[in-house]
């Protein structure tokens, strides 16, 4: 085991939808920086989306991470460069303006101004090329607005960050992190590490001094810096942050969006294995929204599982299985703990009553939905659920669905480190700054004060820039 | 009982019948006098006024007697019981309308849930089918789509069925055996009313004005709950509004006043109607822990699995549920437009009450 310091202004660590423009903005504003990624650098295109092999190399443990509680709720997180938006869906939402000026006020965020948020989405928009289909949307997501245009229920298109250099709706290039603020970022200067996993930060009484890093290949390492910007998620930076000793109002009020979801067969092979759905149904928002989510073989096989004694004969009919979600807004809070001896943290989640009761609601009106759109036989993803056929099946959901009983998960993670000037709840201040450090940042979704109701990483990118120019222009010249 | 415009469209043929299930009923009554009272002073309107038996049919005559130029033929069916219901059509000329109000909310025997709200209404629109009915309007519930799961939640016009316990399950009993029809070639629209009030209103809804004046009508904690609320003559204007509907059979919509109310601003604006009518009103003073209304719902739960039913425990285990729904498709498609609010139709039931020696 050697030792090599490295020493830069700013180490930012994560290279995800925070990290990555953040250490773009700083680095052509003549920083030097370094970015610390915990992943491996996965060139687009080299594995196919939404495959298990994308899963196993590009996820945080192979995508099998779970918040605990009754019930447990998995979660994915991003862990390669470029973070979540290599693989997630890409479906862009603008920061709702209502939803801003309610961190505003509730959280007591100086500065955050809505008409301002507004203008860095714009900024966002336009770096990530963010854009609608081109041409007809994947037959999964027809048929999802086919069923909400059936019942009269609002619906839309969500744009993508997606170039589609021939013209072809099916062959959109993601425009994630590696193909846009990470390339700015090392133009400018800005050194990536990849596979190089940060342990805990050097502190000192009130400020940080620099990290004790380990490679993939075992070797140790520490960067000293001038500031040290934490980036990596809603889940690894409170971690992190605990490590270090850092704990007040960090990592307990995790938001996510619950969602449950259901297979829903056709009569015809609508099946996109490499594809998602771009629409979205919006009728009940923001409590709840409908859309579709990845349907390779493995993960319509993974949608039966919950009752697979009555459902598993549909597996062999995958071509013609989509699988769709419910997602709503949670008032349930979890918690990140980091537990010394253990490389990951514990998580845990807790589902309100209210919680439950939406997300069968959710469920039911899904899959009313899928029955309105042509669908055959919808199959929803929780133990003793009924192969529903008709509307008169629907009414046996309610009898048979709890929460508990169901596959929850959620890929939207946030509010860990909330910011604002309320000292009892935020672990830091309107611009990201951990409350007692002069010097120690946060900048990614564990900031967003709770669940934005939409696709988070919109969000979490205009409240990035917001937060990398206000460092630049007050933050740098304190530290 | 002042007559009330006809709405928009709501022209019946000189020649045809309209028959009334449930015509004693709350409802009933309130369907019936306008089918009875059309404000061009002429009744061209045919009723066939049904009546579950002959005490009912008696008071019926009582009732009919104050429409002295009204049509209104009485007939008997009592929808809880076996056999058939085609002689209940025998012997109209015409086109024949039904509009079935009959169902059983609150049963002696706990049977006749079923029996009436799910076998009464399939035997009748099997009959109305064969007696080549032109136009079956059925009145159903919010019941079959149980509670909304949040208090913002509101039930759009095509919902998932979702029962609240026994007569949620035969009300929508009720609407698949509709429906059944439908594709055998019957011509029938549903309508939904939520929690209705009004003129016509039987004695229990006396409790509940008696409780509101005493203070002690029971609020779930803020009382923020959301309750869609029909006055009963905005539901016979739904109703009536379901003639201007040409499309397909089949469809279902809510009929109910223009927004949800909480049940504070219920509990409040019905204090103030009773007060500005006279009445001695004392301020609320039966605030509950929303638990208690939880442990009623469990209770009203078991008793039903052992088929029993006790009103009050059923009532107060709904009262810190949000019933609501939105009525926008019923105003697209039907022109349905509600003409009272709550307030007004307060006043106007007490008044009701006071005119007909009801005393609160």
């Amino acid at each position: 085991m050697s030792t090599t310091d490295y020493r830069c202004d700013v180490l930012v660590i994560g290279s995800g939808a925070g990290g990555a423009p953040t250490a773009a903005l700083l680095a052509e504003a003549g920083l030097d920086v370094i970015v610390a990624e915990e992943g491996p650098w996965v060139d687009q295109g080299s594995v196919v989306p939404f495959s298990l092999e994308q899963m196993d190399r590009q996820y945080r443990s192979g995508g099998v991470t779970v918040a605990l509680g009754l019930p447990s709720v998995a979660y994915t997180e991003g862990r390669c460069a470029g973070g979540g938006t290599e693989v997630n869906s890409g479906l862009y939402r603008r920061p709702p303006q209502e939803v801003v000026e309610r961190w505003r006020t509730n959280w007591r965020i100086d500065d955050l101004d809505p008409d301002a948020i507004d203008v860095l989405a714009r900024e966002v928009e336009s770096a990530l090329s963010v854009q609608p289909l081109p041409g007809p949307a994947p037959a999964p997501s027809e048929r999802l607005r086919l069923g909400a245009e059936r019942l009269g229920w609002t619906h839309d298109e969500s744009p993508r960050w997606m170039t589609y250099p021939t013209g072809d709706s099916r062959q959109g290039q993601r425009q994630s992190m590696t193909r846009t603020y990470l390339p700015r970022a090392m133009s400018a200067g800005a050194r990536l590490m990849t596979d190089c996993r940060v342990d805990k930060l050097r502190l000192g009484a009130d400020r940080v001094e620099g990290a004790d890093v380990e490679f993939t290949n075992g070797r140790r390492a520490t960067i000293s810096c001038r500031a040290v910007i934490v980036c990596a998620g809603a889940i690894q930076t409170p971690a992190l942050l605990q490590r270090s000793g850092i704990r007040r109002n960090i990592g307990r009020t995790l938001a996510v969006h619950p969602t449950v979801k259901l297979a829903a067969r056709f009569t015809d092979e609508l099946n996109v294995p490499d594809d998602v759905p771009v629409h979205q149904v919006k009728e009940f928002a923001p409590d709840l929204s409908f859309g579709g989510s990845a349907s390779h073989p493995g993960l319509v096989a993974l949608a039966l599982l919950d009752q697979w004694e009555d459902f598993r004969d549909a597996v062999v009919a995958w071509r013609e299985i989509a699988v769709y979600y419910a997602a709503i807004t949670s008032q349930g809070r979890g918690r990140v703990m980091a537990v010394p001896g253990l490389r990951d943290p514990i998580v845990t989640y807790h589902l309100t009553r209210r919680d439950r009761a939406l997300l069968c609601s959710g469920l039911t009106r899904l899959a009313l939905l899928m029955l309105e759109a042509g669908a055959t036989d919808v199959f929803p993803s929780y133990r003793g659920a009924p192969r529903v056929k008709s509307r008169r099946d629907l009414a046996t959901i309610e009898d048979t669905f709890s929460a508990t009983r169901a596959s929850v998960m959620t890929v939207h993670l946030c509010s860990t480190v909330p910011m604002g000037e309320d000292s009892d709840r935020c672990g830091a201040d309107s611009h990201g700054r951990v409350h007692g450090f002069a010097n120690l940042y946060v900048n990614d979704a564990s900031l967003l004060p709770d669940a934005p109701g939409v696709n988070p990483q919109g969000s979490v990118m205009a409240v990035a820039l917001r937060n990398a120019r206000h460092f630049l222009a007050e933050g740098w010249s304190r530290v | 009982m002042p007559a009330i415009s006809w709405p928009k469209g709501g022209v019946v043929s000189e020649q045809g019948h309209v028959v009334v299930t449930g015509a004693n009923g709350w409802l009933g009554r309130a369907l019936v006098a306008r089918l009875a009272a059309p404000t061009d002073g002429r009744s061209d309107v045919r009723v066939v006024a049904v009546a579950r038996d002959h005490l009912e049919g008696r008071a019926l005559t009582e009732f009919a007697s104050t429409f002295p130029s009204a049509n209104i033929d009485i007939r008997f069916a009592d929808f809880g019981q076996p056999g058939e219901f085609d002689q209940l059509f025998s012997g109209l000329v015409g086109p024949i309308e039904v509009v079935h109000t009959a169902g059983v909310i609150h049963p002696r025997h706990f049977s006749e849930f079923e029996r009436v709200n799910a076998d009464g209404t399939r035997k009748l629109a099997a009959a109305a089918r064969r007696t080549g009915v032109v136009r079956f309007v059925h009145v159903s519930s919010n019941s079959p789509f149980g509670v909304n799961a949040i208090t913002t939640d509101r039930f759009r016009q095509i919902e998932p069925y979702h029962p609240y316990l026994e007569y949620g399950r035969t009300k929508m009993l009720g609407e698949l055996a509709i429906l059944d029809e439908v594709e055998r070639g019957l011509y029938a629209l549903i309508v939904r009313p939520p929690w209705f009030y009004g003129p016509f209103q039987p004695a229990r809804q006396t409790t509940f004005f008696s409780m509101v004046k005493s203070g002690r009508f029971p609020v779930f904690g803020a009382g923020d709950q959301h309750r869609s609320m029909v006055f009963v003559e905005n539901l016979v204007d739904g109703i009536l509004a379901t003639r201007n509907w040409t499309g397909p059979a089949g469809h279902g919509w809510w009929v109910a006043d223009r927004e949800p109310y909480t049940v504070a601003e219920i509990v409040h604006t019905v204090g103030r109607a009773l007060a500005d009518e006279g009445h001695d009103v004392q301020p609320p003073r039966l605030n509950l822990p929303d638990f208690v209304g939880n442990v009623a719902e469990k209770a009203d739960r078991f008793l039903q699995k052992s088929r029993r039913y006790v009103q009050q425990v059923h009532v107060l285990g709904e009262m810190n549920k949000t019933i609501a729904c939105d009525i926008s498709a019923t105003t697209r498609d039907l022109g349905y437009e509600p003409r009272v609010d709550l307030y007004e139709g307060m006043r106007r039931s007490i008044r009701w009450c006071a005119a007909n020696g009801i005393e609160l």
